[in-house]
């Protein structure tokens, strides 16, 4: 399914004097099966925006349409389950009283069968590696098993969209690792994944297509090639080591992941 | 550092008496959290790791004055810290705003604002930059570095790179400390990085994977890339 | 998280106004002044003066009167059966006019006027009170107020800090509350859709989680507090100021003097 944006602004409060205009005229569009990063400053809007793709948050002006169709005609649950968020805290999305249950509720609302149910659970929980904490409260979970618990309770409902904001705050670094492979493993399969994050050592990874928010406005767009080496301040480690190489070696091309970076390194040595 | 649910946190709270050990002894600054927590907390600041978790009054001012009140901060020098506090976070202009409607990187300097008022003798930050963009990661960074000669830091991070300077790095796993190396022994022992599930920054794993010599910065690697380039090309020539 | 996060709930209304300059501790004694004064007002017309100065001084404290009625309006309902209960049952003075068994009688309607117009009016005085004082404020205000108590072990700090708390307490409950129907919602739960009925039961499985939530939030707060210092109200300082100046005395004085002008007309 395609996602898109048209001229959204949103105002939190709006008339009172804690009047906060967080997003100002946002327009892009998420595509079927690409991966999305967004990225930007403390403040830029990305979780609010992240929250206008399955309308958690209405726009206070302007459209968001899925497959062409204003989004507001959709079913709020069924738009929902097919777009799946999960939020920058974790703890906040942990309500129920074990692992096992609050992964489940997902799919029990979406009235399968017991077996079913237990057998997306137990799916998600293992492909976020937290099968051993499923009788586990979820309030006796270190920080990280609850980002992974959090991650599990939306993979659950497989959605067609998987909206996730800041996912690796707080994984350690082979969990980073982990997670990045389970969002390619994703897009393989067919699923869009927008990946809200400050690190863009990690959204050069795994993004298709970038989009860049400042001050609520969206403020460069374009694949990660163009956005990073358009713009260095922005870029990741890998790419500010190439483009100081680029400088005096001119053939290095545009590398941006790690593995294509080390690759076009090696290539200019040895050669 | 250490992998999730390696203890850090628990750690944290058992320095700062929030949990009471089943045996053993914690001293701080020589006190006993348990027994004298109040000796302990006026020396001690505590970042929870969700930030949320430790704001306590309904105005940002109002949250980062309320360490110096409980110290008995004459008014005059407080406002004046408060004032400090809240710029060097970069939230100037958010005094009067409701701590949970910030967003998140938001949350975190406001709690982190608080702390830098009080400027305890020892601070014990649990992923103070998790939600931080770069420019606030680097700033925050900057400022732990300043306090490091006169207060004593303890940092939990999920990223090598900003322990780079520690004076030593505790790595805790499965609840036990399994090693305490200095930062650079820690990055180059690549079978302790592997156990522990730690991964070193780019730039040293770039030139590691390059077969280049240490390098710490963008700049270092990019340096040394060229100059391998120009040696190969050069003894071609010759 | 940041998205939806509302308005918060206290009602406190941040504005630039003379009333919100004021110091909380005259803003407090007026209050006090008016509840007494309200008990002794005994004519409609009396009343209207002082709703009339109420009124004024909505306007002078720039908060939207809509923020007021608002806050009014649940109050209102209560006031408006108890009116009625007295209409309907007091049976002193003439018949007014009657409507099937029942009789209004002019004491009746009378004593409905003024019990009315004197709720609504004291919580009118109280909601001016709330909305222009941040709560800090007014829990220093109430401390300091009560402080010549502590020389006889009064508990003045911890009454006014359990006030605050209070104060702020509500307002948590409510954002904790919608944090779970957000991310219940955000997994497919619905609370918009179907009858009246759909939409009370799918606010049940919210309801565990909210008292337990309510208590974990309680617990998480005490150990901000304690482990940033803090051990009740000695050899503790105040952020905000509390200074009584001349125009606090002027503003006391005349909100003495609204209802002692209700109580002679
Ligand atoms: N409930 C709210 N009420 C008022 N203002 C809000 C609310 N939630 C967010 N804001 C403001 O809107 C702006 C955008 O917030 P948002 O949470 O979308 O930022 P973000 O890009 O996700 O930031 P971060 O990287 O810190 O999470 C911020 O300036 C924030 O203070
Ligand atoms: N309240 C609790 N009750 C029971 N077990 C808990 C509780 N909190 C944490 N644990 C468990 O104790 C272990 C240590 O948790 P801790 O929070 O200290 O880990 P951590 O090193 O901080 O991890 P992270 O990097 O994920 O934050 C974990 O296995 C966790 O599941
Ligand atoms: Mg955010
Ligand atoms: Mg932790």
């Amino acid at each position: 399914m395609r996602i898109s944006l048209e001229d959204v602004w949103h105002v939190y409060s709006p008339g009172t004097a804690f009047e906060t205009v967080a997003l100002r005229g946002v327009s892009l569009s998420v595509e079927p099966g690409e991966v999305l990063g967004i990225v930007g400053g403390t403040g830029s809007g990305k979780s609010t925006l992240a929250a206008h793709l399955n309308l958690l948050l209405r726009p206070t002006s302007g459209r968001v349409l899925v497959d062409g169709r204003d989004a507001l005609a959709l079913r709020k649950s069924e738009l929902r389950r097919r777009v799946g968020l999960v939020f920058q805290f974790p703890e906040q999305a942990l309500f129920a009283p074990s692992v096992e249950e609050d992964v489940a509720f997902a799919p029990r609302q979406m009235g399968l069968g017991p077996e079913a149910v237990e057998e997306r659970t137990a799916a998600a929980l293992g492909v976020l590696g937290i099968a051993h904490l499923a009788r586990r409260p979820t309030r006796a979970l270190s920080g990280g098993e609850q980002r992974r618990a959090a991650i599990a309770g939306t993979l659950a409902m497989r959605p067609q969209v998987l909206v996730l904001d800041e996912p690796t705050a707080g994984l350690d670094p082979f969990s980073r690792r982990e997670l990045l492979g389970v969002v390619r493993r994703l897009r393989e399969e067919g699923t869009s994944v927008v990946l809200v994050s400050h690190d863009l050592d990690e959204v050069a990874e795994v993004s298709d297509r970038l989009c860049v928010m400042e001050g609520g406005a969206v403020r460069a767009e374009g694949t990660p090639e163009e956005v990073f080496y358009g713009e260095l301040a922005l870029a990741p480690t890998t790419v500010r080591v190439a483009a100081r190489v680029r400088e005096s070696a001119p053939g290095l091309g545009r590398p941006v992941s790690y593995d294509e970076t080390l690759r076009s390194l090696r290539a200019l040595i040895g050669g | 550092m250490g992998p999730n649910g390696g203890g850090k946190s628990t750690l944290v709270r058992l320095l700062n008496g929030l949990l009471v050990p089943d045996s053993g002894e914690v001293a701080v600054a020589g006190h006993d959290p348990v027994t004298e927590p109040f000796e302990v907390r006026k020396r001690t600041g505590v970042l929870f790791q969700n930030p949320e978790n430790g704001l306590v009054a309904p105005f940002v001012e109002d949250d980062v004055a309320f360490g110096l009140e409980n110290l008995g901060v004459p008014r005059e020098e407080m406002r004046r810290r408060v004032a400090e506090a809240i710029r060097s976070v970069g939230l100037s202009g958010y005094e009067r705003r409701e701590p949970h409607t910030l967003s998140g990187g938001e949350k975190q300097r406001v709690a982190l604002a608080g702390l830098l008022a009080v400027e305890p003798e020892v601070l014990l930050l649990d992923e103070p930059t998790s939600m931080l963009d770069a420019p606030g990661r680097r700033e925050v960074l900057r400022r732990i570095g300043g306090l490091r000669r006169s207060k004593t830091v303890l940092h939990v991070t999920h990223h090598l790179e900003e322990l780079l300077e520690a004076d030593r790095v505790l790595v805790i796993n499965g609840g036990r400390l399994v090693a305490e190396v200095e930062p650079g022994r820690l990055m180059a022992d690549a079978a302790l990085l592997e156990e522990n599930r730690l991964v070193p920054p780019t730039v040293p794993r770039l030139a590691a994977d390059l077969g280049l010599g240490s390098c710490r910065t963008p700049e270092d690697l990019a340096g040394a890339v060229l100059r391998r380039v120009w040696e190969g090309s050069g003894a071609e020539i010759r | 998280m940041a998205p939806g996060a509302g308005r918060g709930t206290g009602q406190f209304y941040p504005a630039d106004s003379p009333l919100h300059a004021l110091d909380p501790r005259a803003k407090i004694l007026a209050v006090a002044a008016l509840v007494v004064g309200l008990f002794l007002v005994d004519s409609v017309a009396g009343f209207l003066a002082v709703g009339a100065a109420l009124l004024c001084l909505v306007q002078v404290s720039r908060v939207p009167p809509s923020t007021f009625l608002r806050l009014l309006r649940p109050v209102a309902v209560i006031v408006a059966f108890t009116a009625l209960f007295q209409v309907a049952f007091v049976r002193e003075g003439e018949v007014v006019f009657g409507l099937w068994v029942f009789q209004a009688h002019s004491e009746g309607l009378r004593l409905a006027a003024h019990l009315a117009l004197r709720i609504l009016l004291l919580v009118a005085a109280a909601a001016l009170l709330t909305a222009t004082t941040p709560p800090l404020s007014l829990s220093d205000g109430i401390e300091d107020l009560l402080s010549p108590l502590k020389r006889f072990r009064f508990p003045a700090h911890e009454i006014a800090m359990m006030m605050t708390i209070a104060l702020r307490f509500i307002p948590t409950l409510h954002e904790e509350a919608r944090k779970i129907i957000m991310a219940q919602a955000a997994r497919g739960a619905d609370f918009t859709e179907g009858g009246l009925i759909q939409r009370v039961r799918a606010l049940v499985p919210v309801l565990v989680p909210l008292t337990v939530g309510a208590f974990r939030r309680a617990d998480e707060l005490a150990e901000a507090m304690e482990s940033r210092g803090y051990r009740g109200g000695e050899g503790r300082t105040r952020y905000r100021e509390l200074s009584f100046r001349g125009r606090d005395a002027t503003a006391l004085c005349i909100a003495v003097l609204i209802p002692v002008g209700g109580i002679l007309l």
